[in-house]
């Protein structure tokens, strides 16, 4: 068993009833970009797919997906059946273009929010107002000290990616909220 | 029934019944009612004691500003709750209420005996006391004191309740859902932006919860809120938050509201927050908190059935509670008029109206009159009678300044009215400015720093029209400022009960003040008298006066006491009150349980706890563990009946014989990629890199500007233009970002990025003579020392993974550290344990790794180094490249003090006696028989028992130690003098020779 599927078993056992559906998903192929926001054309080439260069856009076309998150910061994800045809494309490129495509398939765990009532689950502990996100928006943010990554997928369906290790920590968080909502207090 | 509530009156459900006790006996009250109000219908005023005299107290307020009615609330195990204000906290079935203050009874209690000797407590009376004899402060005044001091009683059980946290966005926050609130709402809520309107009370309304005259759009003030409670409700873009304190007004408005949500409630439904905690950030905030009604201030002004006429008029309207049956009322302000009018007309005896005012309305004497109220105009009040309730007032004429006869009224309740105070802690919050308004005799909010209304009688506007167009006014402009067409709203209002009043210091007695016991703050116990003494003994601003006396410093924060403390100030100062000043308010508004700062954070939630992926195996395996930054570290693995010293000299032992097996996942990662990779690091790390190839790695120690070791780690170069660089566990985030910071302000011109891959990658490490015979058959590359010599690294697959494979070493023994996707972490560690039983394999954890390393020299960042340690004073000079033309803190190495002579250095200690372990912080001095006190040399900073070294070993940051080799050192502690050798601070291996095998 990896330590993912460990993980997650781990965490299932806590999961509560609540207004809010909040499931683990399963690993994807992710990437770190980082590059001279002039070369994004070139690195969207090699990509197959758009990248923004607006921070908090993302670009969806079939299974490639960019998100801007800075200035000169990206995250790419594939499937991971892609992934070694997306690290091929950059490493060609990188002579002409050079940029930092780093592999943080294994750093990051996403968890999929989703309910009517989400906004008020993640407002337990994102300081920012997520309700002015645009469907199809992501942004770099934090939840209760964590940094995580947000993508607003549908008017009432999140997508929050973390690093590995403050899954339990914010797993656990958004289950005590969802009880919390569940209880009509 | 009772005989003080009036059938079918006020806003409680009468049929409701609800039983609760008070200090043990049972009482009944109805559903809506507080403890205050339950326990008047009962005809109790005696409520607490004082906190200073322990004198027996009333019930003074209806609202959150009471200082005396403060009790013990509980629900069950674990759920008592000290100093609940009975005037706000709802009866519910079962709820046990306690008094404070009292020993051993309420009615009878031996404190009181302070009272007695009032004379000896006055102000400042702590501060004179107990300097004399100085021996005494530790043993007999302090623990007196101590036991003493405190309101209420600490609970002792653990808070099984859950706390709860919100962040909130707003167009508009309105805080306080009085007339002005509402109509501010309102207005807003039309003009389309969204609004939250919050109330501490338990419905909105506030003063209009208690009116039944005045009339808006036809209807009673008090009915008038159920229509327009509807109407509000049409609205989506409106939430309305009851029971929910705005705490703290904080910068770029953030409000804090401390919401009550379970606390009414007969039984706590599942999962459901007591409290919650909303951090709410308004684009427009609108303050609509109304005005404090104060006390006057006269001898016995504290007496229980002596309280505010407008708290009786809430108590009758909103809970249908006649406060007593003859009431008097005292007052130099119009509204107690019109609050002894209701009472009147509700049937209670009102005997007499006295008004410390030379001349009052025509038309509210007639009205007494016509009432069979006497009207007593230029009076004044100069004594209470009556112990542990009111039996009779002593009232007095005043002409031309002088106190003429005394007469008596007998009464069972004595109504005060000194004026209002417009409320305006929240404003003073955002260190708005107030200015001084003498007509008003107030403080009104001045220039303001935050984007914010004040509507209403915060305002200074009295009657319910003034405060319903200011609201509407106000609504509109913020809906306006928050990007909304304000619309038009209008209110007719009929019957407002305007009016004016002035603002009293002390009233003017013919007995002898010293001995008057007119208070200001009554949970302080402070008196007119305390305050004038103040000024006496040199007291000139406020704010000292409100120190030495404690006027203001109770949990009410000076609601009640402010302004009468200042009139009096003033007074005795022969200042304006402005020239005096004003004390300032602080959040919380009201008292706040910590639980509702805490929130989530407890237990589990206390902190993220970070798990590396083979924490689990670590746990299974009976790890012991410790925190290092936010990650739980296995510490060490202790075998049945082994202790930590047994567990880690085994650990030692097995990886420095055969192979040890070692969690390194936390330690931080970043890659550093792009074509100016390598000139990043240079400028970065003290160490040159250029010349470092592909497949190498290189020890990195960077410094922060000011020279002084910041971080360090191996950096192992994967090609021309990638760095995989490791980082300290702890240093993982603060290096990143100076990196960031450095590339992003310094050097933009850089082609470099750098991106974190702490927990991309799981670390596993493998180190021992036996560590290339584990790590063999799942590789397909050669591993011998020629192929892979010791600081390399090689991308490969180990276990059919993805591996980054160093060959490293933090023990000074041959040493692998494999990296592998986060996800593989856990199969990798199991495929290498199973393995590694051929050579009797031993999982160790971080205290054997200290212990390892400790035993080679290697340094741990914020261990051995402190924040003030250079790379000379750690002995790393080789670790500089001399020939570099800069690196970040390279021109701190130059300075003066830098390159001085006896700075501190690392070096190595061995204690006389080879079994004694010295202690880790402990100084070090040169010489035990200096006078003292002595100026120590350093201190120890790491420090183990060595089984390789067969004795203990210690390093210590020492004042020029390396020119103390052999010198014997000294380390005073607790039990005796430990005498220990300088040495250096390798104590195993010297010349490498294991890592080279």
């Amino acid at each position: 068993m990896t330590a993912t599927q460990a993980l997650f078993d781990n965490l299932l056992t806590d999961q509560t009833e609540g207004p809010v559906k909040l499931t683990l998903l399963v690993e994807s192929a992710r990437f770190n970009l980082r590059a001279d926001p002039k070369d994004i054309n070139a690195l969207s080439k090699a990509f197959g797919s758009e990248i923004p260069s607006e921070i908090s856009a993302c670009a969806r076309v079939k299974n490639r997906e960019a998100l801007c998150v800075g200035p000169d910061e990206w995250i790419l994800q594939t499937p991971e059946s892609d992934k070694q045809t997306v690290w091929d494309a950059f490493e060609k490129a990188y002579a002409k273009t050079p940029h930092s495509l780093t592999d943080i398939s294994d750093r990051e765990i996403a968890i999929s929010m989703s309910g009517d009532r989400v906004l008020e689950l993640l407002n337990i502990a994102a300081p920012t107002d997520h309700s002015s996100m645009e469907i199809g928006q992501g942004v770099r943010t934090i939840f209760d000290t964590v940094q995580v990554v947000l993508y607003r997928e549908a008017e009432n369906t999140f997508r929050m990616e973390l690093w590995r290790s403050f899954l339990p920590h914010v797993w656990s968080l958004l289950n005590t909220g969802n009880a919390e909502l569940a209880s009509g207090y | 029934m009772s005989k003080f509530r009036i059938q079918g009156k006020g806003r409680i459900s009468h049929q409701n019944k609800v039983r609760f006790t008070f200090d043990g006996k049972s009482y009944e009250g109805c559903k809506g009612d507080t403890i205050a109000s339950a326990l008047l219908a009962n005809g109790v005023h005696l409520m607490g004691r004082s906190f200073k005299y322990h004198r027996p107290r009333g019930v003074v307020t209806a609202g959150s500003d009471e200082p005396n009615a403060i009790m013990g609330t509980r629900r069950g195990p674990g759920r008592y709750e000290p100093n609940t204000r009975a005037t706000i906290q709802e009866i519910y079935e079962g709820l046990e209420v306690t008094s404070q203050n009292n020993w051993p009874s309420l009615k009878f209690d031996l404190m009181s005996l302070n009272d007695k000797l009032g004379m000896l407590f006055s102000a400042g009376f702590y501060y004179k006391t107990f300097m004399w004899p100085k021996s005494f402060w530790d043993k007999v005044y302090e623990p007196v004191i101590r036991r003493a001091a405190g309101l209420g009683t600490s609970p002792t059980e653990e808070d099984p309740d859950i706390y709860a946290s919100r962040y909130h966005h707003t167009d508009v926050l309105i805080v306080g859902a009085g007339p002005a609130g509402i109509a501010a709402a309102l207005a807003a809520a039309k003009a389309g932006a969204s609004v939250t309107l919050v109330d501490e009370g338990a419905e909105i309304g506030g003063s209009l919860l208690s009116e039944i005259e005045t009339t808006i759009d036809g209807h009673p003030g008090q009915k008038w809120v159920d229509e327009i409670s509807e109407s509000l409700k049409s609205f989506e873009n409106l939430t309305i938050l009851t029971r929910t304190t705005a705490i703290g007004y904080y910068h770029q408005n953030m409000v804090g509201l401390v919401q009550k949500v379970t606390d009414h409630l007969n039984e706590l439904p599942e999962n459901s927050p007591r409290e919650r905690m909303w951090r709410v950030r308004a684009k427009q905030v609108v303050l609509a908190q109304g005005a404090l009604e104060r006390p006057l201030v006269f001898d016995g002004n504290d007496k229980p059935g002596v309280m505010l006429a407008g708290a009786a008029q809430t108590y009758l309207n909103r809970y249908g509670v006649k406060v007593g049956n003859e009431a008097i009322i005292a007052t130099c302000h119009d509204s107690a008029w019109y609050s002894a009018f209701d009472l009147a007309e509700a049937g209670m005896t009102v005997s007499a109206i006295l008004d410390t005012r030379k001349k009052v309305d025509s038309d509210l004497r007639n009205r007494a009159q016509s009432l069979g109220i006497d009207t007593l105009i230029g009076y004044t009040v100069t004594e209470v009678i009556g112990s542990q309730r009111v039996r009779s007032v002593r009232i007095n004429k005043v002409e031309n300044g002088k106190v003429g006869e005394a007469v008596r009224l007998s009464c069972d309740v004595l109504l005060m009215s000194g004026g209002w105070t417009p409320s305006l802690h929240l404003f003073s919050h955002t260190k708005g400015s107030l200015t001084w308004d003498d007509n008003l005799s107030a403080y009104l909010p001045g220039e303001k720093t935050e984007d914010v209304y004040i509507a209403g009688a915060g305002k200074g506007h009295w009657g319910i029209h003034d405060c319903l167009e200011d609201g509407i006014e106000a609504g509109n402009k913020a809906a306006e400022a928050s990007g909304h067409r304000p619309r038009k709203t209008r209110f007719v209002v009929g019957s407002d009960r305007t009016g004016s009043g002035i603002v009293e210091r002390e009233l003017p007695t013919d007995l002898n003040p010293s001995k008057a016991k007119a208070f200001t703050d009554f949970q302080n116990d402070v008196t007119a008298k305390d305050i004038r003494l103040a000024v006496r003994e040199g007291m000139r601003s406020i704010e000292h006066v409100k120190r030495y006396t404690t006027n203001g410093m109770a949990t009410d924060q000076g609601k009640l006491s402010n302004i009468n403390g200042l009139m009096i100030a003033s007074d005795a100062l022969a200042k304006t009150p402005p020239e005096v000043g004003l004390t300032t308010f602080r959040p919380p508004y009201s008292p706040t349980t910590f639980g509702a700062f805490i929130g989530y954070h407890r237990g589990d939630h206390f902190e993220a706890t970070r798990k590396t992926p083979i924490d689990n195996w670590a746990e299974q395996n009976g790890a012991e563990f410790e925190p290092v930054a936010q990650w739980r570290r296995a510490w060490y693995f202790p075998k049945q009946g082994e202790d930590i010293h047994a567990a880690v000299r085994r650990e030692c032992k097995a990886t420095r014989s055969s192979l040890g097996i070692f969690d390194a996942s936390t330690l931080g990662k970043i890659e550093v990629s792009g074509p100016d990779a390598v000139e990043f690091l240079n400028r970065m790390y003290t160490n040159p890199w250029t010349k470092l190839k592909p497949g190498r790695c290189r020890y990195g120690l960077l410094l922060g500007e000011d020279g002084y070791i910041r971080d360090d780690g191996i950096i192992g170069r994967l090609t021309e233009d990638k760095f995989h660089v490791t980082t300290t566990t702890g240093g993982a985030p603060s290096v990143l970002n100076m990196m960031e910071d450095y590339l992003q302000t310094e050097w933009p011109d850089l082609r470099v990025w750098l991106t974190s891959t702490t927990e991309q990658w799981a670390v596993v490490a493998l180190n021992g003579p036996n560590a290339r015979n584990v790590l063999e058959p799942f590789v397909d590359i050669d591993l011998s020392d020629e192929a892979l010599p010791h600081m390399s690294v090689v991308e490969c697959t180990v276990a059919g993974f993805p591996a980054r494979l160093f060959r490293v070493s933090f023990t000074g023994e041959l040493g692998f550290e494999i990296n592998v996707p986060a996800r593989h972490g856990i199969e990798l560690w199991e495929t290498l344990f199973n393995e590694g039983q051929k050579y009797d394999i031993c999982p160790y954890g971080t205290e054997t790794m200290h212990v390892l390393r400790a035993e080679k020299g290697y340094i741990i960042v914020g261990q051995d180094t402190d924040g003030t340690v250079t790379p000379d004073d750690a002995g790393m000079s080789w670790a500089i490249g001399k020939a570099k033309p800069d690196f970040v803190g390279k021109r701190s190495l130059s300075r003066p003090d830098i390159v001085a002579d006896g700075r501190k250095q690392l070096v190595g200690l061995f204690t006389e006696d080879p079994k004694t372990v010295l202690e880790e912080g402990a100084q070090v001095i040169d010489d035990v028989n200096k006078p003292r006190p002595i100026q120590a040399l350093g201190h120890v900073t790491s420090s183990y028992y060595s089984d390789a070294a067969g004795r203990s070993i210690a390093l210590a940051l020492v004042a020029g130690g390396r020119d103390r080799m052999g010198e014997t050192l000294y380390i005073p502690m607790p039990n005796g003098t430990i005498n220990a050798k300088v040495t250096g601070t390798v104590f195993y291996d010297p010349d490498g020779e294991r890592l080279k095998v």
